[in-house]
């Protein structure tokens, strides 16, 4: 489903991404792991080009979305991304935050949206904050309603760059079960994550991202049980 | 000391109501314009064209740094010369000298509170799909207009004030009136100080429904 080839990524001189190699596919819950810095959430930002690679081909359905002439709007709509300072929308209400792209990205009428949003609420336990304003709620709650604004896009996969790293410890939870239930619908997910807990339930495979390269990626249960590359066993002994 | 003698009213009082009524007029044409045209300008000076941001922050620059009076006349004289000396009546010449001069300050302003806005949300709404317009009015915009309607009240304040200078073309606002009472009744001081109450009654009257207006926009920020 996305193709990642040769990815190149630099500020100035600071090389971040020195060329990544991988294929995700559909329904595949890839977690990207590595000491901060790495360049993990340079990756996932290039994948739905809110950093424009310097260099490789990010190939998504069959489509070089790298290319000038990508209408690269198009390709964000099927791309949902939830972020780690969740950026809900302060001056618009949940119910806005979520049907605001739907109605005006993707064309449909405030009463579908409205239902969709209702629906969404549902799916991550918050209906009853349909009418409230973002800074009305915990960390938690408005990561929730993140992911379901994402997912009113009705995207064919879910980015997640660091999505508990903002959370007071006790909201992790909450916001890892959710994510947890879209990857068991079938979801195709990136997700950046210093959770190793999610990696190992969750993740359908893991990269382990260290000075912009893959160093190595495997299952889950191979790559904690017999991490093979020196910076994977080192990192791992630090944060296990 | 002598008495202030403010019996001149009686008479005078329809001068300083036409002035006020002109006052309002070039004041009111002056900040709607001035922000329509401020937000043009805060596009131009965001744009990918190097060209067009040049000529939005040279205009800027150039209205930040010369008089309001010398922009006025320049105006007043400058623009008959470019259509072949055909007569444009002097209160669209203030009405575009004001809204020109406001323009610039808006679009700083403005400028200010988008990036103010955090970078997160522009961020979040290209990610949904979004397109630049939209995300830039429906998204960015609101929020910094939130963050600058203090400063844009002030702004709007000044405009009223601001309107007075337009009098040496002879525009027939307040100020304009006030000396034309002075003159009449060769009072120093009276006209000025009924003028000044009326400017202040103004401006305190704008200032209260700007209040009123920031604490409605507040909404989002409780509860």
């Amino acid at each position: 489903m996305i193709t990642v080839k040769d990815l190149h990524k630099s500020f100035g001189k600071n090389n971040v991404l020195n060329g990544i190699d991988v294929e995700i596919s559909k329904g595949e819950v890839v977690v990207v792991i590595g000491p901060s810095g790495s360049g993990k959430s340079t990756f996932l930002r290039c994948l739905n080009l809110l950093e424009m690679p310097t260099g490789g081909q990010i190939i998504v359905n069959n489509q070089d979305i790298t290319e000038k002439k990508v209408n690269i709007d198009k390709v964000r709509e099927k791309m949902g991304m939830v972020f780690q300072q969740f950026n809900l929308f302060p001056h618009k209400k949940v119910c806005q935050n979520i049907t605001h792209a739907p109605i005006k990205v993707r064309g449909l009428k405030p009463d579908a949206a409205k239902q969709l949003a209702v629906d969404l609420l549902k799916k991550v336990g918050l209906l009853e904050k349909i009418d409230a304003y973002p800074s009305s709620l915990s960390g938690g709650q408005q990561q929730r309603i993140a992911i379901a604004r994402a997912l009113a896009m009705q995207p064919e996969v879910m980015l997640f760059d660091e999505p508990t790293s903002a959370l007071d410890p006790e909201m992790v939870g909450e916001v890892l079960a959710v994510m947890k239930d879209l990857a068991k619908e079938g979801m195709t997910m990136v997700v950046v994550t210093h959770e190793m807990g999610f990696a190992r339930e969750v993740g359908d495979r893991i990269l382990f991202i260290d000075q912009g390269k893959i160093l190595e990626q495997n299952s889950p249960e191979e790559f904690f049980k017999n991490p093979k590359h020196p910076r994977t066993i080192d990192f791992l002994s630090k944060v296990l | 000391m002598t008495h202030l003698n403010f019996s001149f009213i009686g008479q005078y009082y329809q001068f300083f109501l036409i002035g006020t009524y002109y006052t309002i007029v070039l004041a009111a044409a002056a900040v709607v314009l001035g922000s329509i045209l401020g937000v043009v300008l805060t596009l131009l000076r965001r744009s990918r064209f190097k060209i067009i941001k040049l000529l939005g922050d040279i205009y800027v620059e150039f209205v930040r740094g010369t008089p309001l009076l010398a922009q006025v006349y320049i105006i007043y004289i400058g623009v008959p010369m470019l259509f072949n000396g055909s007569d444009i009546p002097d209160l669209v010449v203030g009405i575009i000298a004001l809204s020109l001069n406001a323009a610039a300050y808006i679009s700083e302003t403005i400028r200010s509170g988008i990036e103010a806005v955090s970078r997160g949300q522009m961020e979040a709404a290209r990610s949904l799909g979004m397109n630049q317009r939209i995300a830039m009015f429906d998204i960015i915009l609101p929020q910094a207009f939130k963050n600058i309607l203090p400063a844009l009240g002030n702004q709007f304040i000044g405009s009223i004030k601001d309107s007075s200078i337009v009098s040496v073309i002879g525009i027939a606002e307040l100020m304009y009136k006030t000396t034309i009472v002075r003159g009449n009744t060769a009072l120093g001081i009276e006209p000025i100080l009924v003028a000044s109450l009326i400017y202040l009654v103004l401006t305190f009257s704008l200032a209260r429904v700007l209040a009123v207006v920031e604490r409605r926009l507040k909404q989002s920020d409780h509860r």
